[in-house]
C-alpha cells in the first residue's frame, strides 16, 4: 500500500519533469496569445472612435440638430431633419417588429414549442438573419412604395422592421429559454394559466435579455442605408408626416460623403459621430433601465 | 418470496372516513410509448404523511406528479385508470385543472421561489385567482409564513427579494407559498435533498405540524427521512407498487423480500 | 434531561416517554420490594399475594420499553448520547424486571414461611433488605439524574451485601444443625437472603449501564480502572 502511494506522489512531484515543463510553457504561450488577441480586438474599435471624434467633433454643435442640410457648396446648416427621420423610422420599425417578434417567440417557446409552425418560424427567422439589407429595401419598395405610389417614412419603417424582426425573434426566444424551467413549474403548480405564467413570471424575468436583443437590432437598423434608399429616399426639409420621403442619418452620410465639397464631407463625419452617440445612449439606457435587480 | 404486483395493504385505519382520501385505482402511465407506471392501486389517508420510497427511476416522482396533473406539461403522456380526490376523479373533464392545482400544493426538490419579494411569492396564488384585497393578502402572508415556521425570521423584510434567503429558508418559503391557498393535499418531491441537516430537521419538524391540517405525500430517496416523518410508506420498484403499509411495519418487518432487500441496502 | 431540546419535538417526546417508563417501572418495583419485606417481617401473606399480582404490570412495562426503544431507534436513528440513552433504557428495563422477579420470589417463600411458626433469625435479614433497597434506590437516582459517580459506587456496596449474605447463610447453617425440624424453614430463609443479594447484583448492573450511558465508560467485568468506549 505504502509503495504505490509514494509512487503516485513521485509522479506528481515531477518524476515527469520534462513533460510538465513543456505543458506549463504551452500554457503560458496560450495565455499570452489570448491576451494579445483580446487587445487586438480593441484596436479597430478604438481606432474608429478616435477617428470619429477627431473628424466629427469640430462641427458638432446644437446647430446640427436644429438646422436643415446645406445645399451643395454652401456652408453652415445641420441635419436636424435626418436625426428626426432616423429616430422616427427606427421607432416605426420597433413598433412593428417588437410585438411581432416577442409574441412569436412566446408562442414558439411557451405555447407550442414542438409544433410544426414553431419549427417553421424558427427556421425562417434563422434564414432571414442573413438576408442582405438591400433586399429588405426592395421588398418594402414593392409592397409599400409601389402600392401607395410614393416614397414614405413608413415604407422605411417597414423595411427596417423586416431587418430587425429575425434578430428580435431569435434573441427573445433565447431569453425565454433562459428563464429557469423551475419558475414555470412552480407557477403551474400553483394553478396559474399559461398566460398568467408568461405575463407574471416568464416575461419579467426574460425582459433584460429581450431588451438586449432589441438594442442589438436597433443599432443595426439605425445604421442601414440601402433599405432606406428604396423606401424613404431623402428630404431636405423637416418631416411633416410619415407619408412623405424622409431624411435619415445613414442616407445623409451616404449622400454627403460622395460630394466634392469639403464642408459636406465634414458634415458626414459629424453625422457619423452623432449616429454612434445616439446608438450608445440608447444601449446604455436600456441596460440601466432593464438590468436584473 | 414472490412479489405481487398489486400487494396493497391499506394501512390500518381508525374508523376514519379519510382512509381513501386520495385514491389511485389501477393506474397505468405512459411517456409516449414507454410505460412508467404499472397497475398502481393505493389509498392515501387524510391528514397523515405518506412516503414514497424506491430506487431512482422507480416511478415514485411520476406518480406524485400525476396527483396534480403536472405531467401534462410534457408532450405525449397518457394514462389508464383513475385517481380520485375525496371521491371525485381528478381527470374529470368537468373539473377545472386550475381548481385542481389550487387544491393540491406542490413543493419541489430544488426550492424555486420566484425572483420577486417574499411577500409577492406567498400571495402569488391569490393574485392569479384575482384576489388583490390588501388586508386578505396581508393575513394570508402571515398565516402561511407562520405555518411554515418562517414568520419570525422574515417578518421585518417581507418586501426583500426571496432570492436573498438561505437554502432552508427558501424551501420553507416554497412551503408557505404552497399552503397559502389552503390546499387539501401537499405534495413534496424530495424537499430536503438540497438542504443541510439542520435545515432538513427544521423542515421535517414542520411537516410534523403541517399534517394536522394537510394530507401530505412525500417522495424521498432518504429512507431515514421516511422513518422520521411518515406514518405510512409505499415502496416502488420499476414502476410497480411492491408494498404499502404503516411505516413502522415496513421498516421493522416488511412482508415482501424485495422491500427488505431495498431497505437493508442489499440492492438499489 | 440536562441537554437542550432537539429540533424534532417528536424525538424529544419519544426519549422522555422512554425515561418516564423506566422511572415508573422502578417505582413500582421499589414498592414491590417494600411490600415483599413487609409481608415477610409482618407475616402478612395477603401482602405477599399483592406483590405477586403487581408483578404483571412491571412485566408489561418491560415489553413496552423494549418496543418503544426499538421504535425510537428505527424512527430517529439516534447517535452519541441519545443512542446510549436509548440502549441503556432498554437494558435497564431488563435489570429492573429481574429485581422485580426477586421480589416475587421473596413473596412466594414468605407465604410458605408464614404458614409455619416464626423464626426469630428472620429479622437478621432487615439490614440486608435495607442495604439492597438503598442500592436500588440509588441506582434509580443515578438514572434519573444521569449521575455516573453513584453508578460507580454501587460495585463496592455490592461486595458488602455479598458479605452480609455469606454471614447470614453461615448463621442459618449453624442453627440448622441444632434444629433439624426447622431445616426447611431455614433453607427458605437462605433462599430469601440469596434473592436479596441478587437484587444488589442487578442494581449494580444498573449502575454499570448508567456509567456507560453518561460517561461512555465500560466498567463491567473489570476490577481495574474504567475504560472509555469511544
Amino acid at each position: 500500500m505504502e509503495n504505490t502511494f509514494t509512487e503516485n506522489l513521485d509522479f506528481f512531484r515531477g518524476a515527469n519533469a520534462a513533460g510538465s515543463a513543456r505543458r506549463s510553457a504551452g500554457n503560458r504561450l496560450l495565455n499570452v496569445a489570448c491576451i494579445l488577441l483580446a487587445l487586438l480586438t480593441f484596436v479597430p474599435l478604438v481606432s474608429i472612435l478616435i477617428l470619429l471624434l477627431e473628424k466629427g467633433l469640430p462641427l458638432l454643435s446644437w446647430d446640427v440638430f436644429t438646422q436643415l442640410p446645406p445645399a451643395s457648396g454652401m456652408e453652415g446648416g445641420g441635419f436636424g431633419n435626418a436625426v428626426v427621420g432616423t429616430l422616427v423610422m427606427v421607432g416605426l420599425a420597433l413598433v412593428l417588429a417588437v410585438p411581432l417578434g416577442v409574441l412569436s417567440a412566446v408562442y414558439a417557446n411557451e405555447y407550442a414549442p414542438n409544433s410544426r409552425l414553431a419549427h417553421a418560424v424558427r427556421f425562417v427567422a434563422k434564414l432571414l438573419t442573413g438576408i442582405p439589407s438591400i433586399i429588405c429595401g426592395v421588398f418594402a419598395y414593392a409592397v409599400v412604395v409601389l402600392t401607395t405610389g410614393h416614397f414614405s417614412a413608413w415604407a422605411g419603417g417597414v423595411a427596417l422592421s423586416l431587418l430587425t424582426l429575425p434578430t428580435i425573434f431569435l434573441t427573445a426566444e433565447q431569453a425565454l429559454i433562459g428563464v429557469p424551467k423551475a419558475y414555470r413549474e412552480a407557477s403551474y403548480g400553483l394553478g396559474a394559466t399559461t398566460f398568467q405564467t408568461i405575463w407574471r413570471i416568464v416575461l419579467p424575468d426574460a425582459l433584460p435579455a429581450i431588451m438586449t436583443g432589441i438594442m442589438l437590432a436597433t443599432a443595426r437598423a439605425a445604421g442601414e442605408t440601402a433599405p432606406l434608399i428604396f423606401t424613404a429616399l431623402f428630404s431636405q426639409y423637416w418631416m411633416h408626416s410619415i407619408q412623405e420621403p424622409t431624411a435619415s442619418l445613414s442616407v445623409l452620410i451616404y449622400n454627403f460623403s460622395s460630394l466634392p465639397f469639403a464642408h459636406q464631407v465634414q458634415m458626414a463625419w459629424t453625422a457619423s459621430l452623432v449616429l454612434v452617440i445616439l446608438v450608445t445612449i440608447a444601449n446604455v439606457t436600456a441596460q440601466l433601465a432593464f438590468r436584473k435587480k | 418470496m414472490e412479489s405481487q404486483a398489486t400487494a396493497v395493504t391499506s394501512p390500518a385505519q381508525d374508523a376514519d372516513t379519510g382512509a381513501n382520501f386520495l385514491k389511485v385505482t389501477s393506474f397505468n402511465f405512459f411517456y409516449g410509448k414507454k410505460q412508467a407506471l404499472f397497475d398502481i392501486s393505493i389509498s392515501i389517508p387524510q391528514r397523515q404523511v405518506t412516503a414514497f420510497i424506491g430506487p431512482s427511476g422507480c416511478g415514485k416522482s411520476t406518480l406524485l406528479r400525476n396527483f396534480n396533473r403536472m405531467n401534462e406539461l410534457i408532450d405525449g403522456v397518457s394514462h389508464q385508470g383513475d385517481i380520485t380526490l375525496n371521491g371525485q376523479s381528478i381527470f374529470d373533464p368537468k373539473l377545472e385543472l386550475i381548481a385542481l392545482r389550487r387544491s393540491i400544493g406542490m413543493v419541489f426538490q430544488k426550492s424555486n421561489p420566484f425572483p420577486k419579494s417574499i411577500y409577492e411569492n406567498v400571495v402569488y396564488s391569490l393574485r392569479i385567482a384575482g384576489q388583490n384585497n390588501r388586508k386578505m393578502l396581508d393575513e394570508t402572508v402571515e398565516r402561511s409564513l407562520r405555518g411554515a415556521a418562517l414568520w419570525d425570521e422574515v417578518k421585518d423584510r417581507l418586501h426583500d427579494s426571496a432570492l436573498g434567503l438561505s437554502g432552508g429558508q427558501m424551501q420553507r418559503l416554497c412551503i408557505a407559498r404552497a399552503i397559502a391557498n389552503n390546499p387539501q393535499v401537499l405534495l413534496m418531491d424530495e424537499p430536503c435533498s438540497a438542504l443541510d441537516p439542520i435545515a432538513t430537521a427544521k423542515v421535517e419538524e414542520l411537516i410534523h405540524d403541517l399534517k394536522k391540517s394537510f394530507t401530505i405525500v412525500i417522495v424521498t430517496h432518504n429512507m431515514q427521512q421516511a422513518t422520521r416523518c411518515s406514518d405510512n410508506t409505499a415502496f416502488f420498484y420499476l414502476g410497480k407498487l411492491i408494498e404499502y403499509d404503516r411505516t413502522t411495519k415496513i421498516f421493522s418487518n416488511p412482508s415482501q423480500k424485495q422491500t427488505e432487500d431495498y431497505i437493508t441496502g442489499r440492492f438499489g | 434531561m440536562p441537554d437542550g431540546p432537539h429540533i424534532s419535538g417528536s424525538f424529544d417526546n419519544a426519549l422522555h416517554s422512554l425515561r418516564n417508563n423506566v422511572l415508573m417501572m422502578s417505582r413500582l418495583t421499589e414498592r414491590n420490594i417494600a411490600n415483599a419485606a413487609k409481608g415477610l417481617f409482618d407475616r402478612d401473606s395477603d401482602l405477599s399475594n399483592v406483590v405477586i399480582a403487581d408483578d404483571e404490570e412491571i412485566d408489561l412495562l418491560e415489553i413496552q420499553i423494549d418496543r418503544d426503544g426499538v421504535e425510537t431507534l428505527l424512527r430517529f436513528q439516534p447517535v452519541a448520547s441519545d443512542l446510549r440513552r436509548v440502549v441503556t433504557a432498554m437494558k435497564s428495563s431488563v435489570n429492573i424486571e429481574r429485581i422485580a422477579d426477586q421480589a416475587v420470589n421473596i413473596a412466594r417463600r414468605s407465604r410458605k414461611l408464614n404458614a409455619e411458626p416464626a423464626l426469630p433469625i428472620v429479622h437478621a435479614l432487615e439490614p440486608m433488605f435495607a442495604h439492597a433497597t438503598n442500592m436500588f434506590g440509588d441506582a434509580i437516582r443515578a438514572y434519573a439524574d444521569d449521575n455516573a459517580d453513584i453508578g460507580r459506587s454501587l460495585k463496592a456496596r455490592d461486595r458488602e451485601l455479598d458479605e452480609l449474605n455469606r454471614k447470614f447463610a453461615e448463621a442459618c447453617t449453624e442453627r440448622m444443625a441444632a434444629e433439624p425440624h426447622a431445616i426447611q424453614r431455614y433453607l427458605n430463609l437462605i433462599f430469601i437472603a440469596r434473592f436479596i443479594e441478587r437484587i444488589g447484583d442487578h442494581a449494580t448492573n444498573l449502575g454499570e449501564d448508567i456509567v456507560y450511558s453518561v460517561a461512555a465508560e465500560e466498567i463491567r467485568h473489570t476490577q481495574a480502572a474504567p475504560v472509555s468506549v469511544d
